[in-house]
């Protein structure tokens, strides 16, 4: 392949993706308002906030801390521009846990308590929800013959009919990585106040608007990454994915937060044991 | 910087600190959250962490003890911000009017930006107040000097 | 030079200046003996690889007396093991030493009828060169580091009498077995270093001659043994069902009756790689002084157990039991990896992650593809590189603040900047994308993918292995990065932070050149056991068949993500806030709050362990019944086929 469309592609989409990450974060809280009979704040309310956070005065409570949010934001990013330039998913996942490693090396550097908890069960969500994406990425090898998100494309047919039970189990990894009830046990969004803001707690200003900024582009990446699901043509995949984003956003405004236990019970006995059988039944059936 | 100062009033997140007041104003501050009043129209939030709160709404006539605390809470309020005295209390000590445990309001001890009157305040008083807040914010400059002001 | 003095230099020299050092009371002696040897051994480990690498396979084969010289030799081993045994009360050691005792003539006179000549006694290929530069490098820079810090660890211990003649002799003598071990072609032969690597270690781990080190001491020697009395069953069995007793003739033979032997061969090796349910033998080392674990994780003792099964692994290509090697290995690597999140030893947590890695490299060979195989041979080598420095890290840090404890290590970084970054480095290079112990781990992960069928099981470990890796990695490393400004001297002897730094930068730059790291020694190794190539190195990007992986370009990318901020953070000069504590700071100290009565309390935050569901207690059982079954499965497999 040649890398000319792959490299187009990638720069719009690191481009575009604040824009969509940020619209899709402003529906998240229009449509949760709406589930709780309010009329919500406007559509590009996450604009004003990052704007807002951006022209704030910054507070520091450790240097580490800092370079460990750049490096979340840069690792992201990475992980972002390999996956729209159709690299392998393996490596995008690897990345995209070393971003999450640094957030939670960033929270665990600010020695805050309420830092070093969330930090703590932000790695519990990443044990949760790592062997989900790096299995998810197997599975999809054995469908297209690659792992690469180019070799989706090169398919034929798609994923989801013969995938039914990773795409569940990706949707319980998307739960956690979105840090939506029943799984927000890290840093509870939605300004539930348990463990003050988690990891985010010692961050302020304009670091919290980069971290607003990351966790766009993450979910952008998610959003595409769902999409791969069904990428013939693209506009079902496209359809899906904002079908999984409002089906999280409706979970998680009826459950209530789980302990960490259930959720490690969940992604692994629910998420693992559901890309195995669907494996399994794929390599018995075809 | 037009957006910039746009999204300063766009975007007013809220850390509510009780200073030991009877409750009844914080529970008319909750009420603003609810279907009724949706504050999250405006962009409020309410938010459990000074270090990432742009307004500091506070009750309660303030006391010997939590003096400190609020001054914390105020220092670790990164600027921009303002503070809005919520009650009877929290403006001139209320019904604990020279007790001996309290110091009588909030602007004993901090700048005070806007006083919302009220025993217990009321969800559309302390609306108002935190739009009059928000103009406020909007002329300020980081470390701005605070002048009082009154809603209703 | 000629290639038989090149290799008798790698093999002879490390026990030449073992005996001299058995003379050598004092560090200094010792640093002006072993520096210049040392230098010479990576130098001669150098020149062989460059002989062999273009020229292939280098066959040599020492003259007769020697194969009676090591047999003689090999009965006065057993009949030292015989004598502990016997000394030490241990029934264990006794009774295998005595199994041995007798299966051992039982084979060699029996089976083998007395005298059988191997050609060639030595075969030195690519994938024996990997071996000998990780263990004549490696290992070198260990023993240089040891004579920083035996001194003071003898210091610190008032010992009346020095000890360190006897550390030393051992420490050296290793090496040179472990050379002749990864040269050796002839069963006999591999045996008898098999062996010495027991012995040594044995001595090893007793070192400080506390009772736990004698008791811990004793089990290497039992489980080890273990490993023996299969490899000298395994032998019996090779020749009598092959006519055989070289390895590559056993290897390349393709015969389905040599299963059974090369099945007793690789328990012969996960009893050395201490693979579940042996695991405990290489926990219980480490309280041994840090150089030794330095020495037995990376670049001796456990390696070879490994190197044994992935030198025969394309004895078995395509059969059951590289199927069972390799969900063995994979659940070894993630049960290990899962124990490790419960453990606040730090050199705990470094013994887990060896076992882990170990188990991955077993894995690779299970899976037993060009990739897998690949990836199997660059883990030996990232492993050994990052491993070493690591365990070097938290000796040095042992002895500088005294504890061994992930607690104490909290805010390190304030107190050894250097150290701790080097420490911080090297766990980023055993964790995360583009080092090379990932990149391994990427590759495994793939190759089993590739595989259909029951390999589902083998990938689901490593995921789930994988995950876990990264956890009990980031909660240590990520503790470590900022403390409390402590106005300290960093102390830094010359030797011991020269070969953790030197070793770094070996981590880091050995991942960044991994595309000719795999075509200069991989590939060859490769090939010469049989394997084709398993990468497209086109553009020094690594392509397989289904996946994809770019070292520079994505070391460009992560260099700037994580250095840039570093750097940018180091500027950052403004004064730095308290942390939020629910506003009731004391004014001053960091992270000292008012407490309800009005004192002052300081917050502390332990480490997360999770030990209801990560602890020894609940996991080991598991584990070790979970892998004796694999293992009977293994072998009953092999037997019932």
């Amino acid at each position: 392949m040649t890398l000319t469309w792959p490299i187009i592609i990638a720069v719009a989409a690191v481009l575009l993706a604040p824009l969509v990450g940020g619209l899709l974060r402003g529906l998240d809280r229009k449509l949760t308002a709406r589930m709780q009979g309010r009329l919500g704040p406007p559509l590009t309310q996450p604009f004003y906030d990052f704007g807002k956070l951006v022209g704030k005065s910054r507070s520091v409570s450790s240097r580490a801390s800092i370079a460990w949010v750049w490096s979340y934001f840069l690792l992201t990013l990475t992980a972002f521009a390999l996956f729209f330039l159709g690299q392998d998913l393996l490596v995008v996942f690897f990345i995209l846990a070393f971003a999450g490693g640094a957030l939670a090396f960033g929270a665990l550097s600010a020695r805050s308590p309420y830092a070093r908890f969330g930090a703590n069960r932000e790695l519990l969500q990443m044990l949760s929800y790592e062997p989900i994406l790096l299995l998810a990425a197997v599975a999809i090898y054995f469908q297209t013959g690659g792992f690469t998100v180019y070799s989706v494309f090169e398919a034929n047919q798609p994923l989801l009919p013969f995938l039914p039970l990773v795409f569940v189990a990706v949707l319980v990894a998307l739960g956690i990585k979105m840090r939506k009830s029943p799984f927000d046990i890290a840093a509870s969004e939605h300004a539930h106040q348990e463990l003050v803001r988690g990891v985010y707690t010692e961050y302020s200003g304009p670091h919290l608007a980069l971290i607003e900024l990351t966790h766009w582009y993450e979910l952008v990446l998610l959003m595409a990454f769902l999409a791969l699901f069904w990428v013939q043509p693209l506009w079902v995949g496209v359809l899906i994915a904002f079908a999984a984003y409002f089906l999280e956003l409706w979970i998680d405004n009826i459950a209530a937060r789980l302990r960490w236990s259930w959720m490690l019970g969940a992604s692994w006995g629910v998420g693992i044991g559901f890309i195995v059988a669907n494996l399994v039944l794929l390599s018995v059936l075809l | 910087m037009g957006f910039l100062k746009r999204a300063r009033v766009k975007s007013p997140w809220i850390l509510h600190y009780c200073t030991g007041g009877c409750n009844g104003c914080d529970i008319e501050i909750l009420a603003c959250l609810t279907p009724l009043y949706d504050v999250e129209r405006f962009g409020m939030l309410n938010i459990g962490n000074p270090k990432h709160a742009d307004v500091l709404m506070i009750t309660g006539p303030v006391n010997w003890k939590n003096r400190e605390v609020l001054q914390r809470l105020y220092a670790q309020t990164p600027d921009p911000k303002v503070v809005i005295a919520v009650g009877a209390c929290a403006a001139t000590g209320g019904v604990f009017h020279n007790c001996v445990n309290t110091l009588g309001g909030v602007d004993k001890v901090i700048p005070v930006d806007v006083y919302v009157r009220g025993c217990a305040a009321r969800p559309e008083a302390i609306i108002d107040g935190v739009v009059l807040a928000l103009q406020k914010l909007e002329e300020k400059r980081s470390g701005g000097v605070a002048h009082a002001a009154g809603a209703r | 030079m000629s290639g038989e003095l090149l290799v008798s230099l790698l093999v002879l020299l490390p026990v030449a200046v073992a005996v001299c050092c058995l003379a050598l009371r004092n560090a200094a002696a010792q640093k002006v003996l072993l520096l210049p040897a040392m230098v010479l051994l990576m130098v001669a480990a150098a020149a062989l690889a460059l002989r062999v690498l273009p020229e292939g396979p280098f066959a040599l084969t020492p003259a007769a007396v020697w194969d009676n010289i090591v047999a003689v030799l090999d009965y006065v081993i057993l009949a030292y093991f015989l004598y502990i045994g016997v000394t030490s009360r241990n029934g264990l050691v006794l009774g295998l030493a005595v199994v041995l005792a007798v299966l051992l003539p039982v084979v060699q006179f029996g089976v083998l009828g007395g005298h059988v000549a191997v050609s060639p006694v030595f075969h030195i290929d690519a994938l024996a060169i990997v071996m000998c530069l990780v263990i004549s490098v490696v290992g070198s820079l260990i023993v240089l580091y040891a004579t920083d810090y035996m001194p003071a660890h003898e210091a610190h211990l008032k010992l009346e009498r020095t000890r360190q003649p006897q550390f030393f002799f051992w420490f050296v003598l290793f090496l040179g077995v472990m050379n002749g071990l990864v040269f050796a072609n002839s069963l006999l032969w591999l045996f008898f270093f098999w062996e010495v690597t027991t012995l040594c270690c044995y001595h090893l781990i007793r070192h400080n001659l506390t009772d736990e080190a004698r008791e811990n001491a004793l089990r290497a020697l039992w489980m080890n043994l273990v490993g023996s009395v299969a490899m000298v069953a395994g032998i019996g069995l090779a020749y009598n069902n092959a006519g055989t007793i070289s390895i590559q003739e056993l290897v390349t033979g393709g015969s389905a009756l040599v299963l059974l032997p090369l099945a007793l061969f690789c328990l012969t090796g996960f009893t050395k790689a201490a693979q579940a349910p042996f695991q405990s033998w290489l926990l219980g080392a480490m309280v041994a002084p840090t150089p030794v674990s330095a020495l037995l994780h990376s670049s001796t003792m456990v390696k070879a157990g490994v190197y044994l099964v992935l030198r025969l692994a394309p004895g078995y290509a395509d059969t059951s039991l590289s199927l069972l090697v390799a969900i063995f290995g994979a659940f070894v690597f993630m049960v290990t990896s899962l124990l490790a999140i419960g453990q606040n030893i730090s050199k705990r947590v470094l013994a887990y992650s060896t076992i882990a890695n170990l188990g991955l490299i077993v894995c690779c060979a299970g899976i037993n593809t060009d990739l897998a195989i690949a990836a199997g041979i660059a883990l030996i080598i990232f492993h050994a590189v990052s491993k070493g420095m690591l365990f070097m890290a938290v000796g040095v840090a042992e002895q500088q603040i005294g504890s061994r404890d992930i607690e104490d290590l909290d805010g390190l970084a304030a107190r050894r900047p250097v150290l701790t970054i080097a420490a911080v480095i090297g766990m980023l290079s055993m964790l995360f994308l583009p080092f090379g112990v990932a990149f391994a781990k990427w590759a495994a992960i793939e190759a089993a993918g590739a595989q259909a069928g029951w390999f589902i099981a083998v990938v689901t470990f490593l995921a789930v292995g994988s995950a876990a890796t990264l956890v009990f990695w980031s909660k240590w490393l990520g503790r470590m990065l900022s403390g409390p400004v402590v106005e300290t001297k960093e102390p830094k002897p010359f030797l011991a932070y020269g070969t953790i730094l030197l070793l770094v930068s070996g981590a880091v730059g050995l991942s960044i050149f991994v595309t000719p790291l795999i075509t200069v020694l991989i590939q060859p190794a490769l090939s010469g056991m049989g394997y084709d190539q398993a990468f497209d190195v086109a553009g020094w990007h690594l392509r397989t068949t289904f996946g994809f992986f770019p070292p520079w370009a994505l070391f460009l990318a992560v260099a700037a993500a994580v250095l840039l901020p570093a750097l940018a953070a180091r500027g950052y000069r403004k004064e730095l806030d308290p942390v939020y504590l629910c506003g009731v700071n004391v004014d001053g100290p960091e992270l000292w709050f008012t407490g309800i009565a009005g004192e002052p309390v300081q917050a502390t935050t332990g480490g997360a362990y999770w030990t209801q569901l990560f602890g020894e207690a609940r996991l080991t059982p598991l584990s070790n019944w979970s892998a004796l079954v694999l293992l009977v499965a293994l072998l009953a497999g092999v037997i019932l086929r």
